[in-house]
């Protein structure tokens, strides 16, 4: 590699909080090149990026250009340099069209000459984006070619794409390919990020593989195969806290199995068919089912459906099409009520947003959702005793450190939030659990004390549904585990059957059997 | 749920507040030559310091208590309504309406109230049905019914319910569905007990009844409480029901025990106003039931008091006026400040 672009040496990224998103990540960008950048969620890829664009600073390490070492202190220095970024997130005014919404960047533009300049741009690259209609009236892939063409205005060297073809339709995303050829071939240097095997494979030069914070391993497009780059993103060795999963797998075999054979599914999921926010089809003619006594998890990278196929099956989201039967009673359009009172227990991923009320006491938080239950109420007034008393309950069976019943949610540490999630619903004594992210942002010791007790609600024959992007912890708890890609599953199995080959092939979307 | 240290924190943060408004009104007045202390003075000596100023005090704290019950369980609801004003207006029409009837005192004026109530209710429905199915945001949509009532009232004034000896006001509300006055030769009527009787009750519904911890829910997190099984459109619903009927009564207090007319008059100069004010003291009280109490009170002892300062201080009354709404501001503030918080947070997904 003759001549680099750019050169990362030794990044290193430590939050505020402890956690280590990069530790001595090397990488060197060449000119004329797509670098792919590959790993499953919480490698450190958009961390890199955003110390690559100066959103923020590394920790430890430096960036260096031919010219010598630099450092930037807000997207505007790597600008200087010829580096952009496009997020995955568009940052677009609705009402302004195309021209209006590169200029707002730009500053002190006469319109002419930069409508010259983006004409001249869109000739060039082959990006086609309409100059002059509003930006709301133009589809998700045109939007996000505006996005492109701002950074392209201000005369960037070195795109860095945060993964682009996540809101793309298969065509667009075969045009956002030719347009990064294009690029490629003058010259420029493209960084992609992806956790799609295929893609990174059909449109990269060369590709780096992230895992936990390192590199781990780099390697030539044409010398490599999905299954190289699987083995690299997952890794050989899939440990739960320093414990081998096996140890998990084992249990699983003497208690788990053999109460999936015998009894009947309590939750089961047909052709399920549900649309997200956008509009776009986020479960795709999904089934499966969960039996008594199981865990059955889903894994897979987050974005691929997961939020919507939770929301569904507990009532917060309509269902396009399919069937949910809980407990052999078709629930598709129940109310959150209803499912509880046929047993069914929800752990939302977002604890602040579904789970918990932040301005609301401890008490009052802990009969959300059963408020109209029996005992809370009296024709229609709280008892304020009872509900005390079931909160104090909760706080001494979960060992919920809080400053009192009348402290507000919002005062309590995350894992103690946690815990009176978890509490509120294990008191409903549910038959069917759905556990969503049930462990995310918790210290080891909150989330251990987590799973420890969904392996004991499994024990006791209870069925738990975990969708968590955690692949380690959903590798260990489970008795059968999902991939989900694109809203259906690439593949259903035993953790203990899967070669870490074949699982990072069914994240990165390479249906089992066709490999 | 109980009180604690923090309940107090509210409070405390109000005193500061008008204590910083009370300076910066002497601060106004200071700098066009007025003296200030000798206007306070006059302002509280005679809405807080005579037993008469204490009772117009008080009257003219009736209707707002009511009018901002109709904003304060709204917005803990999470809904901004602006049209206590119409329904207000469609309360008093009512009340005039049935005292048309004859039927035997107390059970009149019972009657009359309910039919106020009513009226209220009714007018917030149509913004209520466009919240709650069709997402219309219930600022505009209420906004427009205060119009929609303005002009209805003007036309019911002169032309349905007009005094046919004195075409200046509607007729007056019979003598058996008059609420009876406390205090001889004031303005003070059983209203004032009505208002804070309400406003209790207001406080106890919602802190210590299921609707009104999923009121309070809707509010705080609209999607924790669609998880707990909380239907938006069902709290919509019923908060404009209780906005209306509070803001229907407003409107049959202020002609059911306002003496000495008993009338509302074309132009309707003596209801208008308290829809709007009501959304001012429903702020101070911090949008609390309990709050507004004594936050309708010192609002209309501000008004009471006006004249006085006008007459005994010599500030002209647009300056009354101008130092009585830094006072208003600065006591709004600090609600002010963390309902727009809420509210930006809520469109967010996440909550404060």
């Amino acid at each position: 590699m003759a001549t680099f672009f750019l050169r990362a040496e030794g990044l290193t990224k430590i939050y505020p909080d402890g956690t280590v998103a990069l530790s001595g990540v090397d990488l060197t960008v060449v000119a004329g090149e797509v670098l792919g950048l590959l790993g499953e969620n919480g490698a450190g890829k958009t961390t890199l990026t955003k110390i690559l664009s100066g959103l923020l600073p590394p920790t430890a390490g430096r960036l260096r250009t031919p010219q010598g070492p630099v450092r930037f202190h807000s997207p505007k220095d790597a600008l200087r340099l010829g580096i952009g970024m496009v997020h995955q997130h568009f940052a677009l005014v609705d009402t302004f069209n195309a021209l209006e919404n590169v200029a707002l960047g730009l500053g002190g533009v006469s319109f002419p000459a930069l409508r010259r300049k983006l004409e001249e741009l869109i000739e060039k690259t082959g990006l086609q984006v309409p100059l002059d209609v509003p930006v709301e009236k133009l589809a998700v892939g045109e939007r996000q070619r505006v996005e492109i063409l701002k950074v392209l205005a201000r005369d960037v060297n070195l795109l860095i794409l945060d993964e682009p073809t996540s809101v793309l339709t298969p065509v667009e995303t075969a045009d956002l390919f030719r347009f990064l050829q294009n690029l490629r071939e003058q010259g420029k240097a493209v960084i992609f990020i992806t956790h799609k095997l295929k893609e990174a494979l059909s449109i990269t030069d060369r590709i780096v593989v992230l895992r936990r914070g390192k590199v781990a391993g780099e390697v030539e497009t044409k010398n490599t195969t999905a299954g190289e780059l699987a083995r690299l993103m997952v890794g050989t060795e899939i440990e739960l806290r320093g414990r081998p999963v096996e140890l998990a797998v084992e249990h699983t075999v003497q208690t788990g199995l053999s109460a999936v054979r015998t009894a009947e599914p309590v939750l089961v999921v047909k052709d399920l068919r549900v649309r997200s926010d956008t509009g776009e089809l986020a479960v795709r003619d999904l089934s499966f089912a969960v039996h008594p006594g199981e865990i059955f998890g889903i894994a897979g990278v987050e974005g691929n459906g997961q939020t919507e196929l939770v929301e569904a099956i507990c009532g917060l989201r309509r269902v396009e099409a399919g069937r949910i039967i809980l407990r052999g009673e078709n629930v598709v359009g129940r109310s959150p009520p209803e499912l509880y009172r046929l047993g069914l227990a929800h752990i939302p991923e977002d604890r602040w947003k579904y789970g918990l009320i932040l301005s609301f006491t401890v008490a009052e938080n802990a009969i959300l959702g059963v408020q109209r239950e029996r005992g809370f109420h009296l024709a229609g007034m709280l008892r304020a005793r009872a509900v005390r008393n079931h909160a104090a309950k909760l706080i001494q069976e979960f060992n919920i450190q809080t400053a009192g019943l009348s402290a507000s949610a919002k005062s309590l540490s995350g894992g103690n939030q946690q815990k009176l999630i978890v509490g509120r619903e294990l008191a409903k004594d549910p038959e069917v659990i759905v556990a969503a992210q049930p462990t995310r942002g918790l210290d080891i010791g909150a989330a251990q004390f987590i799973r420890d007790l969904l392996l004991r609600l499994r024990d006791e024959g209870r069925a738990i549904l975990l969708v968590s992007a955690d692949l380690d912890e959903v590798l260990a708890l489970s008795d059968r585990v999902a991939f989900m890609y694109e809203g259906t599953f690439t593949g259903v199995a035993r953790p203990a059957e899967l070669t870490p080959e074949e699982i990072g092939l069914l994240m990165g979307g390479v249906k089992a059997g066709t490999k | 749920m109980t009180w604690t240290w923090r309940g107090l924190r509210p409070i405390l943060e109000s005193i500061l507040a008008g204590i910083i408004g009370l300076a910066a009104g002497a601060l106004i007045m200071w700098g066009w030559g007025y003296a200030p202390w000798p206007a306070y003075v006059a302002l509280f000596k005679e809405s807080f310091g005579s037993g008469y100023g204490l009772a117009s005090a008080l009257a003219n704290a009736t209707p707002l208590i009511l009018t901002a019950l109709t904003f304060a369980m709204g917005a803990r609801a999470g809904l901004f309504i602006i049209g206590a004003e119409g329904m207000m207006y469609m309360g008093a029409m009512g009340a005039i309406a049935l005292s048309l009837l004859r039927l035997p005192a107390g059970l009149h004026t019972l009657l009359a109230l309910l039919c106020a109530a009513a009226a209220g209710i009714l007018w917030g429905l149509v913004p209520a049905v466009l919240r709650a199915f069709r997402g219309v945001h219930e600022v505009i949509s209420t906004i427009m019914f205060n119009w929609l009532s303005h002009f209805l009232a003007f036309y019911l004034v002169a032309n349905v319910l007009v005094d046919p000896v004195r075409a200046e006001k509607t007729l007056s509300v019979a003598k058996t569905s008059r609420l009876p006055l406390l205090m001889r030769g004031t303005d003070l009527s059983l209203g004032m007990v009505v208002a804070a009787g309400l406003a209790f009750l207001a406080y106890v519904f919602l802190w210590h009844t299921v609707a009104g911890y999923e009121i309070r829910a809707a509010g705080a997190n609209p999607h924790a409480a669609r998880y707990g099984g909380v239907s938006p459109q069902k709290t919509v619903l019923l908060v404009f029901a209780l906005g209306g009927a509070m803001a229907g009564l407003a409107g049959a207090v202020e002609v059911m025990g306002r003496p000495p007319t008993y009338a509302v008059y074309s132009g309707l100069t003596n209801i208008s106003g308290f829809g709007f004010d009501g959304i001012g003291v429903a702020m101070i009280g911090r949008i609390h039931p309990l709050g507004i109490i004594p936050a309708a009170i010192f609002y209309g002892g501000l008004q009471a008091g006006a004249r006085l300062m006008q007459m005994e201080a010599g500030v002209p009354f647009e300056m009354v006026r101008a130092v009585q709404g830094v006072i208003v501001l600065a006591l709004a503030l600090p609600e002010l400040t963390r309902i727009f918080r809420v509210f930006r947070q809520r469109r967010k997904g996440g909550e404060a």
